[in-house]
């Protein structure tokens, strides 16, 4: 069973009362049974990581179960808080496959086996996001003969929206780890350490400190650790280098943007370097981009918009003649595991995108991430950090000193 | 020689409560506590029947024979009387018949594949009683 699952506990986290907020909102709409099959609903309700195909049943009253492919059913309840009897394993058998074992699962819940099912039914530029699959959907409503089932995404993500006390100390933990991972790169490549070094080897060199720091796992689906060096960095709008087997050298750019695990909270930290020597064009364009970073910084808080916010930082730009090397947008969203891309509700004028409308509130955590990218000069920065909203500022959890160094 | 009996007769049910008794102790049960349906559909006689067993502690505490719904169980096997009839007969494996949709099990799975060997030995002492199917 899960270690944290005492009150004292600083990561402690009230999954209990997570579910019972669910069964109100349910009640509140009529829903008897929630299906869950997104990733970031499972690790939401479960404290546990599921990285096969599965669900979660969340009757109306009591408590959930989640269902995966049986090789990992006993490891994922051995880490949720959910007990052997809450977790079940499908595998191809009679009676055993996920849709007959989970549609009777649910007729055994509901009274003469009729009810309103929510399930989670949408899209996303993420792939392992979870929607319920049109096959899927196909199924469980022939299985499910006599029930509706409703879109009811929303309950979670509006719930999941505001952090509490638990998951920010585990984000917070994540950002140390990172930093950590951070530092692990510095003394590698500081002082000739670079020379014949590879992405994929400063990637490793980072999974393995944050590691032993205590990271469960480089968690990115965008290829773990993304590194990238010279006209890598600066690809338009390439704001996703899985790291490569290319060299590093002298003269060029380095962007270390590195991830880590913790309790299912997520580390996403960007640092920048100029492998020297350095021109004084690759300078400019460095200064740019911490110039950039702390005016983000500073603007974020309470009350502000994703909108609001890219029009005063490209307003900035554009003054200091730098708005062409900039991607427009300065944020994703996060959340624990599965929960990365799209912040708040699905309300904005482009369905299961960022409501560019979307009004920051305290205790909101966001990924705070800009990209610098010029083609021509083949140099790029990239900066993100998980920043949790408070009132009048925001706080960046990794505090690994901003600033473009040159080594 | 041992006459034979008519397979989930009550005589047939005696034979094999003596027979799981003595030769099943609770640690070859693994001191386990479960209950397993085997629900028989199809049943020569046109009914359909089934085979209720249940353990405390690995010590062999219920067998009923009987018609129409068991007793509430933490395990149900439901499938045809003549593919029971082949496992019983070791004809048929239990594996096989499950992956093939000839039984469906109802239950935790990951439970049920920690009772899987446990299984296997109730079956071969069942299978020892000379029955006619």
């Amino acid at each position: 069973m899960n270690q944290t699952a005492q009150p004292n506990d600083p990561y402690f986290i009230d999954f209990p009362d997570r579910i019972w907020k669910i069964q109100l909102e349910m009640a509140r709409q009529s829903i008897d049974v929630y299906l869950g099959s997104r990733l970031r609903t499972l690790s939401w309700t479960t404290d546990a990581f599921f990285p096969w195909r599965s669900f979660i049943v969340i009757p109306r009253e009591g408590l959930p179960t989640a269902f995966t492919f049986v090789i990992d059913a006993a490891r994922a309840a051995d880490d949720s808080w959910l007990d052997e009897d809450h977790v079940y394993g499908f595998a191809p058998m009679g009676g055993q496959d996920q849709i007959e074992q989970i549609a009777d699962f649910i007729k055994d819940i509901l009274p003469e086996g009729r009810g309103r099912i929510g399930v989670e039914s949408g899209m996303s530029n993420y792939l392992p996001e979870g929607w319920l699959t049109h096959y899927e959907y196909q199924q469980y409503a022939a299985a499910l003969d006599g029930c509706e089932l409703v879109n009811a995404h929303t309950i979670i993500d509006r719930l999941a929206l505001i952090k509490d006390e638990g998951t920010i100390n585990r984000f917070r933990e994540a950002s140390r780890i990172v930093d950590m991972g951070h530092q692990a790169v510095y003394e590698a490549i500081r002082d000739g350490g670079y020379k014949g070094m590879t992405e994929t080897e400063i990637a490793g060199i980072a999974g393995l400190a944050m590691r032993r720091a205590g990271s469960e796992w480089e968690w990115s689906f965008t290829g773990g650790n993304e590194i990238a060096s010279g006209y890598r960095t600066g690809l338009a709008g390439g704001a996703c280098t899985p790291a490569s087997r290319r060299v590093i050298q002298a003269g060029e750019p380095l962007m270390v943007d590195i991830h880590a695990m913790f309790k299912l909270a997520l580390g996403d930290h960007s640092h920048n370097y100029l492998i020297g020597p350095s021109t004084e064009r690759q300078r400019w364009h460095a200064g740019n981009f911490v110039d950039i970073v702390k005016k983000t910084l500073e603007a974020y808080r309470a009350g502000i918009t994703p909108s609001l916010l890219a029009e005063q930082m490209m307003g900035f730009a554009e003054d200091l003649g730098f708005a062409d090397h900039m991607v427009p947008g300065f944020e994703h969203g996060i959340g624990m595991v599965g929960d990365e891309w799209r912040i708040g509700l699905n309300d904005g004028p482009f369905p299961y995108w960022t409501n560019p409308d979307h009004v920051y509130q305290e205790n909101e955590l966001v990924i705070c991430a800009m990209q610098y990218a010029c083609p021509e000069d083949a140099i790029g920065f990239r900066y993100e950090n998980p920043i949790l909203i408070h009132a009048n500022h925001c706080e960046p959890l990794s505090q690994y000193p901003l600033g473009v160094e040159e080594i | 020689m041992m006459e034979t009996l008519t397979y989930l007769s009550e005589e047939w049910r005696d034979e094999a409560e003596k027979r799981l008794t003595t030769e099943l102790p609770p640690e070859r049960m693994n001191f386990v506590t479960s209950s397993m349906s085997n629900i028989y559909k199809n049943c020569p006689d046109g009914t359909d029947k089934f085979l209720f067993f249940r353990f405390d502690e690995g010590r062999f505490e219920e067998l009923l024979v009987g018609e129409g719904v068991p007793p509430k169980a933490e395990f149900a096997i439901t499938g045809d009387y003549d593919v029971f009839a082949q496992i019983t007969r070791g004809e048929l494996g239990a594996q096989k018949a499950l992956m093939t949709l000839k039984l469906k099990l109802k239950g935790n799975m990951v439970k049920a594949l920690k009772l899987a060997s446990l299984a296997d030995r109730l079956n071969k002492v069942l299978a020892k009683i000379p029955a006619e199917y």
